[in-house]
């Protein structure tokens, strides 16, 4: 097995040495780790295989490696805790509702349904692929929730409690409503469209009378549905911004609608004029299906709003008297004592009271560097404890946690989110302003010229006015464009997010898993003993084998020596073992100083060293860094380019940022920032007028992400980063920054373009018909042809190659 | 042509009926999750003993 080959189940590289596999369909396929091994060798064994055919994604990689027994999941058994995810139906059975993560593609949503349906007691099965969710039904009698949660991250999907909140229903009530506009308002256009031909048809070649009339008192009726129930939103929210002193684009869209309505109404009463139902109709299905598209692209990931308290165990263990229990986290109260084992995320806020572990804080740092704790150290909530287990006096619960206040200031900064105005909406102010103007003149001069003329010319100069084209012009190009990036990978969720990054001109970066790939790898090895480079390297990954540091992993490619015996492995400080007789320790300068004194110091201060030494003989100095990602030094370039200026804030306090930043020739560098500092930071370029673009990953930048006016979050960012940001870049590749800023700058030109055609086209029709040369029925058919044009125009940005 | 009086009433009907059947479904959750149904026809080939219809909780945003 060579380094390089995937994964079978999760696509990623298999270390060399690993000997995992498993047959799937009589093939026997390589697997990276034990934890892969177990999930695939289940769908295996459980006539599931197929899943491998039908999917379009890579699986995540399961947490951990080791399935966790039944009883982490008894908790949910647990009435209190129970109740919150589930609820009771007339006929016995319950029905509860999951968030699950790792949903990639259909086939997750088959395999899930299918093994659930498999078992005894479950009734029915159903995951919703675009909100991550799992609605099961079943007979509690039979089988218990703690059963289903096991079940589900046996498949190697992460599964908790779905809690609702009222901002995601009324999503959901929304999404439901709109959809029921656009049908509403789709099926009314066919039948008005089908009556409007033969109007025309008649309008042409001559029609009775009788049978005139009776079509459009049809089409009046079926208009008049579609009116009231589907182009309601329009007047109301122009009506609700108007009552506000503010014009916006629904304003001359109500207005055109209603105004052609009511012309049309007056001419069938009457007998005489021209009636436009169809085209009033099928311009409120066009502008419906619009805005419901682009609503779409941003509900998928409002929906799986994910908050930092879901990243937090549900269960802890806590001592109650004399003995250590498993309880539901929220039952526990400051001054409780809590054990946190290695490589579980800590609960609450705490002291630690003894043992001793490194943790890893890169929830609020961003480093991958863990920190050494003792006893008076104090951990936070959301950190990962890596190493030895600790026992903690808990202060803070989740309310008051530091995780919680980052959670807030993810809130405040969402709030404090500079609202761009939207170009059709600033442009509409006047526009709605300038029509009326000229429509009552217009009415003026002609009542002195002709006054039974009046009605008729009024109503051309609004039709040929109405300004269809000009709404549709964003939301046309937004939903082409959005739709062309989601084909690259690219989950688009900001309102006014194009816009926003077409017009960005600073480029703010986080560093660690942004700009660097965000792990550990050996960069340098300094011999000082008699071995071989291909020993040293050798004698440490099997070191390593035994150790929790994110160093471990650095050493996966390399082919470990056999036959280490009793490995030690030394909390804080490093591992030790004996091989060929002799003793090795491999760890902290003053590990291994113990043992062999006279090992040299440090080589310098740029990478991460850890020392190899063997008795009385020190062997090597292992230099670790975070790689840059290979592409980095390409994208800075193209966005230098592009004409922006370049950031970098990173929590790191090292000198590893300043030096990144010079050899990348960023502007401006700052570095040991915490969260609340990096918006302080963002927050005082965009009084002095910039308009930002943020680059992260982390939960630590999430309240950046929210604050800055377009921001991207990488693949690999966690679940609060990527709810936070406008865009998700799914391939692993910042280059798509790049092209997802010339795809908005190219999505702004077409806007422009449409605004361009729209007005000029508006306002060479409106002399025109002002002086009475353009027959209502042409100006019927402009209104048309001018919002076919804006279409058209905006699909140019589906095709484009980027 | 007095056969419109009779056609376009029948057109009608059918038009309220298919508005009718439409709402219902999108009230019923069947457009939750357009994107999984499009690959769906693809996945049940052997979906065991229950082919569950494609019914969902009504009160699903409750």
């Amino acid at each position: 097995m060579s380094g390089s080959q995937p994964c079978f189940h999760c696509g990623e590289p298999v270390p060399s040495g690993a000997r995992f596999s498993v047959d799937i369909d009589g093939i026997a396929q390589p697997m990276c780790c034990p934890g892969c091994r177990a999930v695939a060798s289940l769908i295996a064994g459980s006539g599931m295989a197929s899943f491998y055919r039908q999917r379009t994604a890579f699986s995540e990689k399961p947490a951990s490696d080791t399935a966790p027994s039944l009883d982490e999941y008894r908790l949910y058994d647990d009435p209190s805790l129970r109740s919150q995810f589930c609820h009771s139906g007339e006929d016995g059975s319950d029905t509860a509702r999951l968030l699950l993560g790792g949903v990639t593609c259909a086939a997750c949503t088959w395999l899930i349904e299918q093994t659930l349906l498999r078992e005894a007691g479950i009734l029915d099965a159903q995951v919703n692929l675009q909100q991550q969710r799992l609605l099961v039904q079943f007979d509690n009698t039979r089988i218990q929730p703690s059963e289903i949660f096991a079940l589900v991250e046996s498949l190697g999907y992460s599964a908790r409690p779905f809690h609702n909140s009222s901002q995601r229903e009324q999503i959901e009530q929304e999404y439901r409503a709109d959809l029921r506009r656009v049908s509403v308002a789709g099926i009314g256009m066919m039948q008005v469209g089908m009556f409007g031909i033969a109007l025309h048809a008649g309008d042409m070649q001559g029609i009775a009378l009788e049978y005139q009339t009776l079509l459009r008192v049809v089409s009046l009726l079926v208009a008049s549905f579609v009116m009231v129930y589907s182009a309601r939103p329009f007047f109301t929210t122009a009506w609700r911004h108007l009552r506000h002193g503010s014009l916006v684009m629904d304003l001359p869209v109500a207005l055109a609608i209603g105004l052609a309505f009511a012309a049309s109404v007056w001419a069938t009463a009457t007998g005489g004029g021209e009636v436009y139902f169809d085209s009033v109709v099928m311009f409120t299905f066009f502008l419906l299906m619009g805005r419901f598209f682009e609503k779409r692209v941003r509900r998928r990931h409002m929906l799986a709003c994910h908050d930092a308290e879901g990243s937090l165990p549900l269960a802890v263990t806590a001592r109650r008297g004399e003995t250590w229990e498993r309880i539901p986290r929220r039952l526990l109260q400051p001054g409780d004592t809590v054990r946190v084992v290695a490589g579980e995320t800590i609960a609450v806020d705490g002291t630690v009271l003894m043992g001793t572990s490194a943790v890893r804080e890169d929830t609020f740092n961003g480093e991958y560097v863990p920190r050494t704790v003792s006893p008076g150290d104090t951990v936070f909530a959301g950190t990962i404890n890596l190493e030895g287990s600790l026992e903690l006096a808990v202060q803070q619960l989740y309310e008051n946690s530091r995780l919680a206040a980052l959670q807030q200031s993810v809130e405040r900064a969402q709030r404090a989110k500079p609202n761009l105005a939207r170009m059709a909406d600033r442009l509409s102010s006047w526009f709605v302003g300038g029509i009326l103007i000229i429509t009552a003149i217009t009415g003026l001069v002609w009542y002195q010229i002709a006054p039974e003329q009046v009605l008729w010319i009024c109503l051309s100069v609004l039709v040929i006015s109405c300004p269809c084209a000009l709404a549709l012009a964003t939301p046309a190009a937004l939903t082409a464009a959005a739709s062309a990036l989601r084909d690259k990978g690219v989950v688009v969720h900001g309102d006014n997010a194009i816009e926003a990054l077409s017009r960005a001109r600073l480029l703010v970066f986080d560093k660690t898993g942004t700009l660097t790939e965000g792990k550990l790898q050996l960069e340098r090895i300094e011999p000082c003993g008699p071995l071989q480079r291909e020993t040293l390297t050798a004698l440490a990954s099997a070191l390593q084998q035994h150790s929790n540091h994110p160093i471990a992993h650095a050493f996966g490619d390399f082919a470990p020596v056999a036959s280490l015996t009793d490995p030690v492995y030394a909390i804080g400080a490093g591992v030790e073992a004996s091989w060929e007789g002799q003793r090795y320790r491999m760890g902290s300068e003053r590990f291994c100083r113990e043992l062999a004194p006279e090992l040299q110091p440090v080589p310098d201060a740029n990478l991460y060293w850890v020392a190899l030494c063997r008795r009385d003989q020190p062997l090597a100095w292992f230099g670790f860094s975070d790689r840059l990602r290979p592409e980095a030094a390409e994208v800075v370039a193209a966005a230098r380019e592009a004409g922006m200026s370049l950031a970098l804030l990173t929590g790191d306090s090292s000198s590893a940022g300043e030096r990144l930043a010079a050899q990348l020739g960023f502007d401006h560098a700052g570095i040991g920032m915490s969260p609340d500092d990096k918006m302080q930071q963002v927050r005082s370029w965009q009084e002095q007028g910039h308009i930002v673009m943020a680059v992260g990953d982390g939960l630590n930048d999430a309240p950046l992400l929210s604050l800055a006016n377009a921001s991207f979050a990488v693949a690999s960012a966690t679940d609060l980063a990527r709810a936070q940001a406008d865009f998700v870049v799914d391939s692993d590749n910042l280059g798509a920054l790049i092209t997802r800023l010339h795809k908005a700058r190219q999505c702004t030109r077409i806007i422009k373009q449409n605004f361009a055609w729209a007005l000029s086209y508006n306002c060479s029709g409106i002399p025109l018909a002002a002086m009475g040369f353009v027959p209502p029925w042409v100006a019927a058919l402009g209104m048309s042809l001018s919002s076919l044009i804006v279409v058209m125009n905006s699909l140019r940005l589906n095709k484009s190659d980027d | 042509m007095e056969s419109l009086y009779l056609l376009i009433p029948i057109a009608l009907i059918f038009c309220v009926i298919v508005i009718r059947l439409l709402i219902w479904a999108i009230d019923s959750g069947q457009y939750e999750d357009l994107d999984k149904e499009a690959s769906r026809i693809l996945m049940d080939e052997k979906s065991g003993q229950q082919k569950s219809p494609p019914k969902k909780d009504n009160s699903d945003g409750d």
